[in-house]
């Protein structure tokens, strides 16, 4: 039934879905998960590598985490060569933003843009879609620290804290779970994203390679765009696992007594 | 009356020892008459590069953020700091762009190579034609007394407190003989860790 519906984006269908769109969604649920906290003091991204193939040339600075102006940075979930793509649009769109009104565009402006440019692939011109969901964290003047996720449709949303990429349900739910809004720290939302992506990795053990973090905070009147050393992700991995350890030995105790 | 001469200005870059200076005067004017003091013609790009934009005004401020534009857009998707020859190239390559209908402005371009901190300075007319040379580069609407000037002070290595007095006395004598120039300088001394700013008294008439 959908077969006669579904091969081209600018039709819908009987039942009035647009299936290449929801076709898009689906490659993206088989990528890299990525996730986004908002904390009291700042944001975080973190993401999941996949390529962490031992004969890859080390070249590049981070597989899914792209700075796109001084102060907002995305991470994407989905076809790699659609994201470059993606990306670069956005840093040309914050770039002249910043030539026409002299400041720098407004977090949700940027998002909505590009998510013009989005539906518009799913409208007319008779191109598929972008297979690619962004999670974008940034600051600006107007409403401060501020997280948002855009899909192929071309529709966006503010998020608290979210996630997309393999397994995302999951990991929303438990975000859900865990996340205190107005209460929880850059800190404790590190520590709560590496929680979160160790149940997303399939079989797999967290490891440094496979995690990448980038964090957003404000000093002094400027935003501070950090990509964590390999080090630091190696520390938190480590706590997460005493935590788990901790947790285990605690559940093994009461039978005891 | 030149369009290059309707605002006034000047600007001077030399080398030194491991170490670039430039120098601009901050008179900003309409014709004959004075506006403002404060409307230095240099602004700092990168860490260590600086570009000075004599000239028209108004083109001085939008080659500056057109700059501006391209170089964010380079340093995001190269992931590194811009060089200064490549940053000459570009400007260049920009103005030239505008062949026919050009920006009003005779750029000077200073700085230190951020990988191997050689110093190197370089100017252009203003549809981009490029002069990289040993020495110093100069520009603006008292151009052929800063040449004169630079011709007479200058004098290879010297260092980075010698070069400061040479360049300023270069710019300050040079803008006192031209009508549309000076009402007061900064200078900025580029050296591998550290960037002085002086604003240098002058005669302000």
């Amino acid at each position: 039934m959908a077969r006669r519906y579904d091969t081209r984006t600018t039709i819908f269908s009987p039942e009035g879905r647009l299936y290449q769109v929801e076709y898009a969604m689906e490659a993206i649920s088989h990528a890299g998960t990525s996730l986004g906290i908002l904390a009291t003091d700042g944001i975080l991204l973190a993401a999941e590598r996949r390529n962490t193939n031992k004969l890859l040339d080390e070249v590049f600075f981070s597989e899914k985490i792209y700075k796109l102006n001084d102060d907002m940075v995305c991470s994407v979930a989905g076809i790699t060569s659609d994201a470059n793509v993606l990306t670069n649009e956005l840093r040309l769109i914050a770039q002249r933003y910043l030539l026409q009104y002299g400041e720098s565009i407004p977090c949700e402006q940027l998002v909505s843009w590009l998510c013009d440019v989005k539906q518009a692939y799913t409208q007319y011109g008779g191109k598929r879609p972008f297979g690619v969901s962004i999670l974008y964290m940034g600051w600006d003047k107007h409403y401060g620290y501020q997280l948002y996720q855009s899909d192929p449709s071309g529709n966006y949303g503010g998020w608290k804290a979210t996630c997309i990429g393999n397994n995302s349900a999951a990991a929303v739910s438990s975000l859900k779970q865990e996340y205190k809004e107005n209460e929880t720290t850059l800190a404790e939302a590190q520590a709560l994203a590496i929680k979160v992506l160790s149940k997303t990795l399939d079989m797999t053990k967290l490891t440094p390679e496979k995690v990448e973090m980038a964090t957003l905070t404000r000093k002094d009147n400027k935003t501070i765009i950090r990509v964590l050393t390999s080090t630091e992700v190696e520390k938190l991995i480590a706590d997460f696992e005493k935590s788990e350890a901790a947790a285990e030995a605690a559940k093994k105790q009461p039978p005891k007594s | 009356m030149s369009i290059l001469a309707y605002n006034g200005g000047a600007v001077v870059a030399m080398r030194g020892q491991d170490c670039v200076a430039i120098a601009t005067d901050k008179r900003f004017g309409i014709q004959a008459q004075t506006v403002s003091t404060n409307f230095p013609k240099v602004y700092r790009m990168g860490p260590t590069l600086f570009v000075g934009l004599p000239g028209l005004a108004t083109d001085t401020q939008t080659v500056h953020q057109r700059l501006k534009f391209r170089m964010n857009l380079y340093e995001l998707k190269e992931n590194r700091v811009m060089r200064p020859k490549t940053f000459s190239a570009m400007l260049s390559n920009m103005l030239y762009e505008k062949r026919f209908g050009p920006y009003f402005i005779e750029p000077v371009i200073a700085g230190l190579d951020p990988y191997d901190n050689q110093p190197y300075v370089c100017n252009m007319d203003l549809i981009g034609c490029p002069n990289e040379p040993e020495d110093f580069v100069v520009s603006g609407t008292c151009s052929e007394q800063l040449y004169g000037m630079c011709e007479a002070l200058w004098e290879p290595n010297l260092k980075p407190d010698e070069l400061f007095e040479t360049i300023s006395q270069a710019l300050v004598n040079a803008a006192d003989r031209d009508a549309i120039s000076g009402w007061g300088a900064v200078v900025y001394i580029i050296e591998k860790d550290k960037i002085t700013e002086k604003h240098v008294k002058t005669r302000m008439d």
